[in-house]
């Protein structure tokens, strides 16, 4: 089992931290929704808040957002305590809530421009600020169309051009592409990515689409049952050691593919077969010319095994070792713990 | 630039100084079929009325006092529309605001809650406006006909606006108290209600204002407007004050602002009095109307108190980080700081002022010589004592109650020992007829003892005088103080030591910067960080 993540991220830290959660707890009662949640963001970086339903990510997110309290601990935007100082980090925080109401009898700039009003917004800075968000989410030729009128997709380009009125440094954004079709997603995730390389602005983003993340996120969280389970860079969250069976076996996962050919199912079983016989080789799954398996030996045994398979007259095409994907490496790390 | 789009940018630069909220409910409301098919209804209406009157009267209009009767009629339209459908309108803004989850994305952004509550409220003062302004036309034409009392005219239509904003206040503050639908669904059935209610005692009051001629040059005409107004004005700065708390994030302090309103309201009343008897040298007021601001004052009390003793103890670090430095000032200031310790010990304070200002007749001879205070009769003041130590004793029990009942269980909440202690105030009532209504003994006697428990019945008792001031049961009288003296001592000497951590506390608090981030700082803490939840088994 992975120990839990006991200190801050081990982001490259570039200056101050935009966004701090430190020992961030949250309690319903004796349901521990957040527990000592501790992370930190810097500017520039797509931090992916990742778990389970009911894991504690949109709990954590709200105390972000100053829509809820801590039980105990803080939340720090800009260095501005969501308990504290709340109305302050509301100046340098733009929230997107999973789902959010719209205003009936309104369009879209008018939405827009009751928000750049809200955020204290006048004359041309409100009229600049507007103008900016149409352009930069591909909204301006609907800008007349009527809120409720608007598809799920363009929606939620409007929930992001409302979090980005005044320009906030820091963007926590929960589940922003639930519910989207695949075109709107990749959109969506094109913008994000503009928010970080060219706003250089900090995005906290939880999402259930891990390869997304994966695509997005500089670095991630993984919190399960209100507890941070695992943080860190991409690569360093699917670089986490093994747990399990695998772990005690110091095992590694290895894919072989062989050519299909007028008898793949035959050349197959004679793979399963030959693999089953190898000292070293464990679990074999195989199936339509791949074998999946478990193999307990180093890289010099994995040279010699890959020399044996091709002596063997196996037609072989493909022969690696699994990377662990955003995916793998949640479900790896997630115990299925429900609260 | 074109005369359109500089007139555009004009009203831009206007709408700027304005509430965020005012531009977009009126923007919304332009668009709305509601106020559309108001507005429109209400032209008709008040149209067929002129027309239907016109006919009604015939020739007749030309002479007599036609325009009482007209403008009769459309202050009922203009009631209708200003009473009720403004203010229900305002209710449901908010209550839609919370259903549709735009509340959130509102209370996120750097608006106070005191600015969308003004918003919300100008929102609907516009609305009058317009509707105001849409039966201009008819009441212009009523001024054309014979018997056109404009003086008042002007006070129905002032008094309309200014009760229409006091009932939407009211009904804004209603749409927050409730967050559950269910709720929310009762409030709604409840607002029509009240509503309905408010809009007919409107009515009655402009029917007896039209049937008796309103006498504009009496003292005592002003002066109870300018009671009325003073009375409403509080009330609607305290809905107002009502509402902020309620919009407010946790972590800010909710309680303080509630607290010096309805201190000052009861200041205004007493202040009020006090200053009526000196300024017409009054020596004898009337008994029955202090007996009134007394029961006013009591209820008033009974109710804030209520709230204010059994409110959670903890105390946020922004507030915290909030109370002044100097050690005087935090002792001065302690029981307007939130907590239910320090709301008793408010309520203490005031009830002991309550009886010192009720007990005036009883002063020293120097006092009265120094300043020409007003007395009143020895009933009124042991009613004014009696009503002090009913509200003492019951607040003071419930307070405990909500103390005992959070160490026994936090899952005790400020709620439980609010309907707890009514429950139990209910039972008392009760008790004197209890023995009755099992059928073990009689029908209590009027002057029985055993009335003590409910404070109608020995109100009554106390209050009874001979017609002389003195009372015509002064041993029972003495009686009946007596006991709940002891009972109100009992209840002081229970709460006294928590009284007593409450401003300790408060004296106590750091105001440094580097407060630790690691403490509980929610209620619920305790019990949580304690006792492990079944996730971690």
């Amino acid at each position: 089992m992975i120990e839990p993540a006991s200190g801050i991220a081990k982001v490259e830290q570039r200056g101050e931290p935009a966004l701090e959660l430190r020992h961030l707890h949250r309690f319903f009662g004796r349901l521990k929704a957040v527990d000592d949640v501790s992370f930190k963001a810097w500017p520039g970086q797509v931090m992916g808040f990742i778990g389970p339903n009911g894991a504690g990510k949109t709990t954590a997110m709200r105390i972000l957002a100053t829509l809820d309290t801590p039980t105990a601990g803080d939340a720090f935007v800009c260095g501005y305590s969501v308990v504290d100082d709340p109305d302050k980090v509301r100046r340098y925080l733009g929230f997107m809530p999973d789902s959010f109401g719209k205003y009936a009898n309104m369009n879209v700039v008018e939405y827009l421009d009751f928000y750049a009003r809200a955020y204290g917004l006048k004359d041309a800075q409100r009229r600049d600020a507007i103008e900016h968000v149409l352009v930069f989410t591909e909204l301006r030729k609907l800008a007349d169309k009527e809120i409720n009128a608007l598809s799920k997709g363009m929606s939620q380009r409007l929930g992001l051009g409302r979090c980005l009125i005044h320009d906030p440094q820091v963007m926590v954004l929960d589940e922003p592409a639930a519910g989207l079709d695949p075109r709107a997603r990749v959109e969506l995730r094109e913008l994000i990515r503009l928010l970080a390389s060219e706003m250089n602005k900090t995005v906290l983003i939880s999402s259930h689409i891990l390869t997304e993340l994966g695509e997005i996120c500089d670095s991630a969280a993984i919190i399960e049952a209100g507890q941070i389970l695992a943080h860190g860079t991409i690569d360093e969250i699917q670089n986490q050691p093994q747990r399990g069976r695998l772990k005690q076996r110091r095992a590694r996962l290895l894919l072989v593919r062989i050519a299909a050919g007028s008898d793949t199912e035959q050349a197959t079983s004679r793979l399963e077969r030959w693999l089953l016989e190898q000292p070293m080789v464990k679990e074999v799954q195989c199936a339509a010319g791949r074998a999946a398996f478990e193999f307990e030996g180093d890289d010099s045994g994995q040279q010699q095994l890959l020399q044996s398979l091709l002596a063997a007259g196996h037609p072989v095409i493909e022969f690696h070792g699994k990377t662990q994907s955003l995916e793998d490496a949640f479900m790896n790390i997630t115990r299925g713990i429900t609260q | 630039m074109s005369t359109g789009e500089k007139f555009f940018r004009l009203t831009d630069l206007l709408t700027d100084r304005l509430n965020p909220i005012l531009v977009k409910e009126t923007r919304q409301a332009l668009k709305s079929r509601q106020f559309i098919i108001t507005f429109m209804l209400l032209l008709t209406v008040a149209w067929l009325i002129s027309v239907f009157l016109i006919v009604l009267y015939g020739p007749a209009v030309e002479y007599g006092s036609a325009a009482r009767g007209f403008f009769a009629w459309y202050a009922g339209v203009i009631g209708f529309a200003t009473l009720f459908v403004v203010p229900f309108g305002s209710f449901r803004s908010m209550l839609a605001e919370r259903d549709q989850d735009t509340y959130e994305l509102l209370s996120i952004s750097t608006l106070t809650p005191r600015q969308i509550v003004n918003g919300k409220l100008l929102s609907s003062v516009v609305q009058v406006f317009i509707y105001y302004s849409a039966i201009a036309p008819f009441i212009a034409f009523t001024s054309l006909l014979q018997g056109f009392d404009f003086p008042m005219v002007v006070l129905i239509l002032s008094v309309g606006l200014l009760w229409s904003i006091f009932v939407s206040m009211i009904a804004i503050m209603l749409s927050t108290l409730s967050n559950s639908r269910q709720w929310q669904a009762m409030n709604t059935i409840g607002m029509i209600a009240l509503l309905l209610w408010q809009m007919s005692m409107a009515f009655a009051l402009g029917a007896a204002a039209f049937a008796e001629s309103v006498a504009f040059d009496s003292e005592e005409f002003w002066w109870a407007m300018i009671c009325s107004l003073t009375a409403a004005g509080s009330y609607f700065l305290l809905a107002r004050q009502i509402t902020v708390s309620r919009l407010t994030f946790e972590s800010d302090n909710r309680s303080s602002g509630i607290r010096v309103i309805t201190t000052v309201q009861f200041w205004l009343v007493w202040a009020g009095v006090l200053a009526y008897g000196y300024w017409y040298g009054v020596i004898n007021i009337e008994g029955e109307a202090v007996f009134a601001l007394a029961m006013m004052s009591s209820l008033h009390w009974m109710i804030a108190g209520l709230v204010f003793s059994t409110e959670s103890e903890h105390v946020s670090r922004r507030v915290r980080r909030s109370i002044p430095q100097s050690g005087i000032l935090r002792l001065l200031i302690a029981p307007w700081m939130p907590g239910g310790r320090r709301g008793l010990l408010l309520l203490t304070i005031h009830l002991v002022a309550m009886v010192s200002i009720g007990g005036i007749p009883y002063w020293p001879d120097w006092i009265h010589k120094l300043v020409p205070l007003p007395t009143w009769s020895d009933p009124v003041c042991s009613s004014v004592m009696a009503f002090a130590l009913y509200v003492y004793i019951y607040v003071g029990f419930g307070a405990a109650l909500g103390r005992w009942g959070q160490a026994i269980t936090p899952e005790f909440r400020p709620a439980h020992a609010r309907v707890l202690t009514i429950l139990l105030a209910a039972l008392a009532m009760i008790f004197p007829y209890l023995f009755y209504l099992l059928e073990i003994s009689h029908w209590p006697r009027f002057d029985s003892w055993t009335r003590v428990t409910n404070p109608f019945s020995a109100l009554e008792l106390i209050a009874a005088s001979d017609g002389g001031g003195t009372s015509r049961h002064p041993e029972l009288t003495l009686v009946f103080l007596f006991m709940l003296s002891v009972a109100a001592g009992l209840i002081f000497l229970i709460n006294l030591k928590s009284m007593i951590s409450g401003v300790s506390e408060l004296l106590s608090w750091q105001q440094t910067a580097e407060l630790d981030t690691t403490e509980p700082i929610a209620e619920w803490a305790d019990v949580a960080f304690e006792e492990p939840s079944p996730g971690d088994a």
